[in-house]
């Protein structure tokens, strides 16, 4: 309960700990899942072309909600990191394995991400000078609070994915220290699955609002 | 048995863990506000389910950070102390 993410081997000298192992795992199926996906792509999709294109629709949407025509722009982006989080966060039902997002490297990276790509994308639809003007708005007293407002995006971010994942497993091994069996399958299926699920989409979510707020 | 300054410690950590998650009072208040604001918003408006949701669980997601924080503190506190020696 609670140890953390362990190291399992050295690669070149740098340890390699079961979350970066699990996150590779979920690369590969991802990868070739895509592979299977888009092998022959028909106009009527039909079995593993229709699973990809339902979710990726379902993110164009979302990010449509919020930037209109800009959606296929952003979908790469998104979607990776949508995908990417889903996976990770439901491999925790499989027992012994760890969900690498409850490993404080794997969600401070993600949101590591998003927070460069907000400033990248920002930049590029404003130019720097307005860009950097936001920052003294409305006055120039606030630009400290401004600065932290933005360094506490990602911070923030990826607290409550480590946070409610960390938080899952610490809860579901507290309860399996007293009650081994039965009762902790129905909460591996609550933390695992249904908050899983919801925080993969806070996580999407939010990242699109952060990059559509900086896009103006 | 010896009190010591790492039982002390330990003992005070356990105490502060605890008191740190009382903030989780504050999000879940926040976030059953929203979910009933979104319940009655739906109750008015039921076509506007999905954007009501969605926009209910954008909030509930802010309004959960602080308890979060608390969460990853008290954790810091039980299984990473850094005031141990």
């Amino acid at each position: 309960m609670g140890q953390g993410p362990q190291e399992l081997f050295q690669l070149f000298g740098i340890p390699v700990t079961d979350t970066v192992v699990v996150s590779w795992a979920i690369m590969l199926v991802l990868w070739i899942f895509a592979i299977f996906a888009s092998k022959n792509i028909e106009m009527v999709p039909s079995g593993a072309q229709n699973a990809a294109e339902l979710f990726l629709e379902a993110i164009l949407d979302l990010i449509e909600g919020m930037m209109p025509n800009e959606g296929k722009r952003f979908l790469p982006l998104i979607a990776t990191i949508a995908l990417f989080i889903g996976m990770a966060n439901l491999v925790g039902i499989i027992p012994t394995v760890p969900n690498p997002t409850a490993d404080l490297n794997t969600t401070l990276g993600i949101a590591l991400i998003v927070f460069v790509a907000t400033h990248y994308y920002g930049i590029e639809k404003k130019g720097v000078g307005t860009y950097l003007k936001e920052f003294i708005e409305p006055s120039i007293a606030l630009l400290p609070l401004n600065i932290i407002g933005e360094l506490a995006k990602p911070i923030s971010l990826a607290f409550r994915l480590f946070g409610n994942m960390a938080g899952g497993g610490v809860i579901l091994g507290i309860i399996a220290m007293f009650v081994p069996w039965v009762i902790p399958v129905p909460l591996m299926a609550w933390f695992d699955v249904f908050v899983g699920v919801i925080q993969a989409f806070i996580f999407t979510m939010l990242a699109i609002a952060y990059i559509s707020v900086a896009r103006g | 048995m010896a009190l010591d300054a790492n039982t002390v410690i330990s003992a005070a950590s356990a105490l502060g863990a605890g008191i740190a998650m009382i903030a989780g009072i504050g999000s879940g208040i926040g976030q059953g506000y929203a979910a009933g604001k979104a319940t009655e918003a739906v109750a008015r408006q039921p076509e506007a389910q999905g954007d009501i949701t969605r926009t209910m669980l954008l909030g509930q997601a802010v309004a959960e950070s602080t308890g979060i924080y608390a969460l990853v503190i008290a954790l810091v506190l039980v299984f990473a102390n850094p005031f141990l020696g």
